[in-house]
């Protein structure tokens, strides 16, 4: 098993390279610079050419792309061309910001789902189930954006006024400082990734609960409780962190538009914003972390699956 | 599905309810109007801090008072640096910081002479030295900052203070409006030793935190040269790329104040009474341009019929949702110049197929360039070219990015779009219309219409300067290469507690940003 991690881990970081180069190549082929970009409708040639100087825009392309490659291997992640700032200090505070609206979304959106997905398992068939099945068919269904505008309509501006319908990040404060402006974003969130977790989770258990092994436990007189939670439970988990690997993974993507959606400073909506500027080495480094979270979730999943099936467990 | 039907139950009793409140409003408007005018001639009360939500934004926001490029940038430097002078609602140029600015006789020098007891907001005077050093860095060739353009014929190291209160501007060529150049926005005047990161000016207020894309805070400038201004104590600038978030932070009560309200919201805003909607008719415009000397628009008949082709009440119907008036392919409506008496140009599908039949150009084939860089440029080049094929034109519709837009093919695309805020003629034409203009997107070179506006540049009688321009205007008219389709009214939106925010004809937003006029009735 360590063998295969240690695999896996380089094979991460083959892809890590590869995105890079994929990344570079893509925001090079976007047409305009990032002189064009900043100046925008007053991109005068005078002006162009006195920014590009002080931009030091130039160099052939794979002067640049090893330059960039260079300094990201003595961890200088470089200078942001739009903000002047160094790319570490714009970027991180959003990549922060980011991972708390994620995790908050996560903590919430996982236990529940689980909680909902086996309960509704044990009550096959009953209108609970219907209700439940009914309801997260239509979720799964609906993008996420209309998800959130709905939610604001409902509970911001149109119908009640319990939250925030946007987030407004008072300079020196922390996201935490005012948790009523977190609530919607990370609904919005639990509402996207749940639907897909439940159904799966549903669905495992079922199985599982069928199984001889638990038709076993039952026999031995064991109480339903100690059946689900020692015997059924563990088992169904394999596959659902599968789904819940890439539910994370999707909400890194995910949360790009609810960012951009409720104004949340973070990861979604500096990379927007950078790709707009044609701001190469922020565009870079949001890309390579995104990257970096996608590969580790995937492997934590792996992880998770392997510890959770005995088979693979015992033979290592 | 029950989720759903809820909603749309839901929707449906607050739209009774919305319904029945305006219903009720309008019943007591009648009664009420006496109290109405009594709470606005109530004392102006100062204080609070003044939350407005302007679009867009970005990690590239600066404080540069002679470098804005967003809508925030536009907000902030008028809020941190006054001008010599500036306009008034009306597009009027009114005396600021300068309290009289002379021409010479051929309007080649140009005498400010700049008020009393001028401050800084940092509390040190403000001289001659100061504006001296503004305009050398505006147009320093090393690193042209927006106005130098429109200072292209200043002789910079021939500026001259003859004493701490006088400045004598000279001119390589003779230049009439220059005080309507000295009121542009992102002319204001900065001490000598200035740098961006401590802006310090002599605007109503001064800078407390800055945060490029996210927010700005502004407190009052304790220094500021009109008395009784500014009224409240702080205001609050945040940056909103996306129009909903702009929307809902103004219904949910996170902001005062919107620039820019999306035409889509107008109803939905006009029926909360808690907020209201500031509309002014402009002299901003949304031209389409064509390039004058490349085919096919190298052809006068083939400009020509592509202005009749254009339905433009439609577009200000279809494009501008009624919020605008129909334009007759001359800018610079607000001009005291402006022929309005030329007669209103309308669809003739006929003529335009005689038109282009005559020019050998029956069933032609154009791209236009269109990017969202301005609300309404897609929606109009899509009306465009479904009106075009009545004619028996065309018109493939590009969208591509702002990137895209401003990047290499910027000033080169054959047809395309642009958008302009309120200028009067000649500023607007040394903008766009000379050869050598920084954004003469239709690459016009008429050399009668050069002539012509040359001249009225070097005239300083307005009566004989007008008859030149009208002359200019009737050439643009006959053969330019804009079709000028409208003029988009501003929309913004604001919640009833704001006071003192007018309709302004500058196209630039909530009363040109003036939140020194503004004040919290809470």
């Amino acid at each position: 098993m360590r063998r295969l991690l240690f695999r896996r881990t380089l094979f991460g970081l083959f892809t890590l390279w590869v995105v890079s180069l994929v990344v570079f190549l893509a925001t090079q082929a976007l047409p305009g610079d990032a002189a064009q970009a900043i100046l925008g409708r007053e991109a005068t040639p005078e002006r162009l050419a006195a920014l590009r100087e002080q931009l030091n825009l130039g160099g052939s392309l794979p002067e640049q792309y090893f330059g960039w490659l260079g300094q990201l291997l003595s961890f200088n992640l470089g200078t942001s061309l739009a903000g002047g700032t160094p790319v570490v200090s714009a970027v991180g505070p959003m990549l922060l910001n980011s991972s708390i609206l994620m995790l908050c979304a996560a903590v919430i959106a996982i236990p529940l789902a689980i909680g909902i997905g086996t309960w509704t398992a044990l009550r096959k068939d009953s209108a609970v189930d219907h209700v439940t099945g009914i309801i997260t068919l239509v979720l799964a269904s609906l993008p996420e954006f209309v998800v959130g505008v709905l939610l604001v309509l409902l509970l911001a501006t149109g119908v009640f006024h319990l939250f925030p319908a946007v987030f407004v990040l008072v300079p020196g404060e922390q996201v935490w400082s005012n948790p009523a402006q977190l609530v919607l974003p990370v609904l919005t969130l639990v509402l996207a990734v749940s639907p897909y977790i439940i159904r799966i989770m549903r669905a495992t258990m079922l199985e599982v609960l069928e199984s001889q092994y638990v038709q076993q436990a039952r026999l031995k007189g064991l109480p339903e409780r100690t059946v689900v939670l020692r015997h059924a439970l563990p088992n169904a988990i394999g596959p659902v962190a599968q789904v819940i690997a890439l539910q994370l993974a999707w909400l890194i993507g995910g949360v790009v538009i609810v960012e951009f959606l409720f104004r949340f400073p973070g990861v979604g909506f500096q990379l927007i914003d950078a790709v707009t500027n044609r701001d190469l080495p922020v565009v870079q480094a949001l890309v390579i972390v995104i990257a970096i979270f996608y590969v580790a979730v995937n492997l934590l999943a792996d992880v998770v699956t392997l510890a959770a099936n005995p088979k693979v467990r015992t033979a290592s | 599905m029950t989720a759903h039907r809820r909603h749309k139950s839901s929707h449906l009793i607050t739209a009774l309810a919305l319904g029945s409140l305006m219903a009720l409003s309008a019943c007591s408007s009648g009664a009420s109007a006496v109290q109405a005018g009594a709470d606005s001639v109530s004392d102006p009360k100062p204080g609070g801090n003044l939350r407005v939500g302007i679009v867009g934004g970005s990690a590239k926001d600066s404080l540069d008072a002679h470098a804005p490029v967003t809508h925030p940038d536009q907000a902030r430097v008028i809020q941190l640096y006054d001008t010599l002078a500036s306009y008034d609602n009306e597009h009027k140029i009114q005396m600021a910081l300068a309290d009289s600015i002379t021409p010479s006789a051929d309007a080649t020098t140009w005498t400010v002479h700049l008020r009393d007891g001028l401050k800084f907001s940092d509390g040190r005077p403000l001289t001659a030295e100061d504006v001296i050093f503004t305009f050398r860095r505006i147009t320093d060739p090393a690193s042209p900052q927006s106005g130098a353009s429109a200072l292209s014929t200043l002789n910079r190291d021939a500026l001259k203070a003859t004493d701490s209160q006088t400045v004598v501007f000279s001119f390589n060529a003779p230049n009439s409006t220059f005080p309507d150049t000295a009121a542009q926005y992102s002319l204001g005047i900065v001490p000598a030793d200035y740098d961006p990161k401590k802006p310090i000016g002599a605007g109503p207020f001064m800078m407390e935190t800055f945060t490029a894309g996210q927010q700005s805070v502004f407190v009052k400038n304790p220094h500021y040269w009109q008395a009784g201004q500014p009224l409240v104590d702080k205001v609050t600038i945040i940056d909103f790329p996306d129009d909903t978030a702009r929307v809902n932070a103004l219904l949910g009560g996170q902001v005062d104040a919107i620039d820019q309200l999306p035409l889509g919201q107008v109803n939905v805003v006009k029926a909360n009474p808690a907020m209201k909607v500031l509309e002014s008719a402009t002299g901003s415009w949304l031209p389409f341009t064509m390039r004058v000397d490349q085919e096919p628009f190298n052809d006068p008949k083939v400009r020509q019929a592509f202005r009749l082709i254009v339905d433009r009440q439609q577009m200000v119907d279809q494009v501008l949702g009624g919020h605008g008036t129909v334009g007759n392919d001359m800018y610079s409506p607000l001009d005291p110049c402006y022929p309005s008496d030329t007669p209103q140009r309308t669809q003739d599908i006929e003529k335009a197929k005689q038109l282009l039949a005559e020019a050998g150009k029956s069933s032609l084939t154009v791209d236009l360039v269109t990017s969202p860089v301005a609300a309404g440029l897609v929606e109009a080049a899509q009306v465009f070219a479904q009106q075009a094929k009545a004619a028996g034109v065309t018109v493939n519709v590009k969208k591509v990015d702002p990137g895209e837009f401003y990047g290499d093919q910027y000033l080169q695309w054959t047809f395309a779009q642009d958008f302009w805020f309120t200028r009067d003629y000649l500023s607007q034409a040394s903008n766009s219309g000379f050869a050598k203009s920084p954004y003469n997107e239709t690459h016009w070179a008429d050399q009668e219409w050069t002539e012509l506006v040359t001249r009225a540049q070097a005239t300083t009688d307005s009566e004989t300067r007008c008859g030149l321009i009208k002359k200019a205007q009737q050439i643009e008219f006959e053969r330019g290469g804009n079709i000028i389709w409208g003029f988009p009214n501003s929309v913004d939106a604001y919640s009833a507690a704001v006071q003192g925010l007018t309709p302004d004809k500058s196209g630039i937003p909530l009363t040109s940003f003036g939140f020194r006029n503004a004040w919290l009735n809470k």
